[in-house]
């Protein structure tokens, strides 16, 4: 169980003139499991590779529990990382990759033995010790992997892209033992994802890192409901944005006034919704009802994506397809946008 | 179909033909001449008589077997440090650093320069009579070039060792360098990560995973320092010499009968090299099956 923090931690690589990450801060409490997010090249791995020592930073502080480990060798961290790519030693075994860790440590051979059989266990792999990684599919190489992470008991599990190579039962079968493995050990771990899917269903927390900035770090949920800006609020599929101005509860834009939640910041901003939380029909009622004329509408399986048009703003929504089922392009319709789902983003 | 199955093959056929004829032709042939078979000297008749006249004659074997010795100790001395000393270059060239690509360069630069240069410019740079003897002297590093340590003409083949190490050195650096690049330093930074020291991450994971390739070039340095005459033949002593100066030396006396003798000694050398290549095959995928 260990405290991490980041403090104003940079990275600035040679011959680049945009530093790769930039002066980035960061509380990791004690056993949780926290998610950096954001697209490829956005430097969560970077950051990622900091931490765990293998990468030196161009400015600023890491610290396990208080404690600055930026002047501590990799190898005495304690802060073990499993890559996106497996790579386990293709020359060993199944068991000599996973006790590779405590074999470094001179732990006795026997007492290697027993907790690679128990950690096998744990990652529902028992009785493959004998096995080549070759042998194994890419489910497997990543449990092993993750194996040879927890026979160690680091004092931080670092997780680089741990699911992305893997297809979508396998990803759910092994996010959930993620999960529960870090549930049970109860080590603080960081994963890194660019599938904020991923991130919002596994993590306690979610970093979301934007051009080398954190961007916003907070409970998944707050980044629907509250998103720090436009590009954290596209990030996670926010699709309308309406220019305006916030005061005294109202939201004043050309499609007309609107009512806000009470803590909406005030000022000149962007208001944005959820396509979801669009209600359309029979299910507009109450405040912030518009008539709007329906210009699109997408069938994409388990919901139905419409386009809207409330004057030259253009909203879009989401509905079940058996509630739009007979609306037709170029109707009107009614929607209504319940105020507790309406955020303001101020500049 | 027909076609698609035999396309191939038929390509291939020319390539094939030229260096079935060239090999096989030219070490059937001189096994025969080792056997005794000379039609232009009026030998028809086939005999070992040659392969005892080289190990066991009175003449011959004081050369043979310390021949055998020397040879066997250049080969796998040149092969051995070379190979160790490109691990280690090769390693450190792998870091960014001011002045990577001249290093790299620098380090490659042997490798198209042929063995009879680089045993000349031993000679002129090592001898006792050499650059760096005279520089030494000069310097007061030594009272006279004649106290330089003799490191070129030497009975225990110092000066062909490290002709062949500052040759092959550049050779197994292409090819470990190659499979460092290929591997990247993940691996090794699992390992750290994992708890690994340095030395710890060397002996466990580089090695193992430049191993295949390393191995490869060593077969090849072994059998070419083995089996190759011209540095032995320009830094070696008079006794004992390397087997492939004997053979030389045999196979260029002007009497003919000796040359059976000097195709007996080449299919000796290659008979070695094969059953050395031969073992180490055997042993290594021993070992990975054991493993």
């Amino acid at each position: 169980m260990t405290h991490l923090a980041i403090r104003g931690l940079t990275k600035r690589f040679s011959g680049q003139t945009e530093a790769a990450v930039a002066d980035l801060n960061l509380e990791i409490e004690s056993g949780s499991l926290v998610a950096l997010l954001g697209p490829s090249g956005c430097g969560k791995t970077t950051t990622m590779k900091m931490v765990a020592g293998l990468l030196e930073p161009t400015a600023g502080d890491i610290l396990f529990d208080e404690k600055s480990i930026i002047n501590i060798a990799p190898e005495r961290r304690g802060a073990v990382m499993v890559f996106q790519n497996y790579l386990l030693f293709p020359y060993m075994t199944i068991a000599q990759n996973v006790g590779y860790g405590l074999k470094i440590r001179k732990v006795d051979r026997a007492i290697i033995d027993q907790r690679v059989s128990e950690i096998l266990e744990m990652v529902r792999l028992p009785g493959i010790e004998s096995r080549r990684p070759s042998e194994l599919s890419g489910g497997q190489q990543q449990r092993v992997a993750l194996a040879r992470a927890l026979v160690v008991e680091p004092r931080l599990l670092l997780l680089d892209e741990p699911l992305s190579n893997l297809d979508a039962h396998l990803r759910f079968e092994l996010r959930d033992l993620i999960r529960d493995i870090q549930q049970k050990m109860g080590i603080t771990t960081v994963f890194v994802t660019h599938d904020q899917e991923e991130a919002v269903v596994l993590a306690d927390k979610v970093a979301l890192i934007l051009d080398g900035r954190l961007r916003q770090y907070a409970d998944a949920d707050v980044f629907y409901k509250r998103p720090a800006d436009e590009a954290t609020a596209r990030f996670f599929g926010g699709q309308n944005f309406i220019s305006g101005t916030s005061a005294n509860g109202t939201f004043e834009a050309a499609l007309g006034s609107l009512k806000l939640p009470s803590d909406a910041p005030e000022g000149t901003g962007i208001l944005t919704f959820r396509p979801e939380n669009v209600r359309i029909g029979a299910a507009a009622d109450g405040e912030n009802t518009l008539q709007a004329k329906l210009t699109d509408k997408i069938f994409l399986g388990t919901q139905t994506r419409l386009k809207l048009a409330v004057g030259d703003d253009i909203i879009t929504a989401i509905a079940n397809p058996n509630d739009v089922e007979g609306y037709l392009v170029d109707q009107e319709v009614p929607l209504s946008l319940p105020p507790a789902t309406l955020w303001v983003l101020t500049k | 179909m027909k076609w698609e199955r035999v396309r191939i093959p038929l390509m291939l056929g020319p390539t094939m033909a030229i260096i079935t004829i060239l090999f096989f032709g030219s070490l059937g042939f001189g096994f025969l001449q080792s056997l005794g078979y000379q039609p232009q000297i009026g030998n028809t008749g086939f005999s070992l008589d040659a392969y005892y006249a080289v190990m066991f004659s009175e003449r011959s074997a004081s050369q043979f077997w310390p021949g055998l010795a020397l040879t066997l100790w250049v080969a796998s001395a040149s092969t051995f440090i070379s190979a160790a000393l490109a691990v280690g270059l090769s390693l450190l060239l792998r870091r960014t650093f001011f002045g990577k690509k001249l290093a790299v360069f620098l380090f490659q630069l042997n490798l198209p320069i042929p063995h009879l240069v680089i045993a000349v410019g031993m000679l002129l740079l090592f001898a006792q009579s050499g650059l760096v003897a005279r520089f030494a002297g000069e310097l007061g590093i030594i009272d006279a070039p004649r106290d330089f340590p003799v490191l070129t003409r030497d009975p225990y083949g110092l000066g062909i060792i490290l002709a062949y190490i500052w040759k092959e050195v550049a050779f197994f650096g292409i090819i470990v360098m190659a499979v460092l690049q290929s591997l990247g330093e993940d691996y090794e930074a699992v390992a750290q990560s994992l708890g690994a020291n340095r030395w710890q991450r060397f002996r466990t994971v580089t090695l193992p995973l430049i191993m295949p390739g390393l191995m490869s070039a060593s077969i090849i340095v072994f059998a070419f320092t083995f089996g190759t005459y011209e540095v032995p033949r320009i830094l070696g002593v008079q006794h004992p010499k390397m087997l492939p100066v004997l053979a030389l030396e045999y196979f260029l006396n002007p009497d003919l009968n000796a040359r059976a003798e000097g195709m007996a000694l080449s299919i000796i050398i290659a008979v070695i090299v094969f059953a050395l290549v031969f073992l180490y095959m055997y042993v290594s995928a021993r070992t990975v099956r054991k493993s």
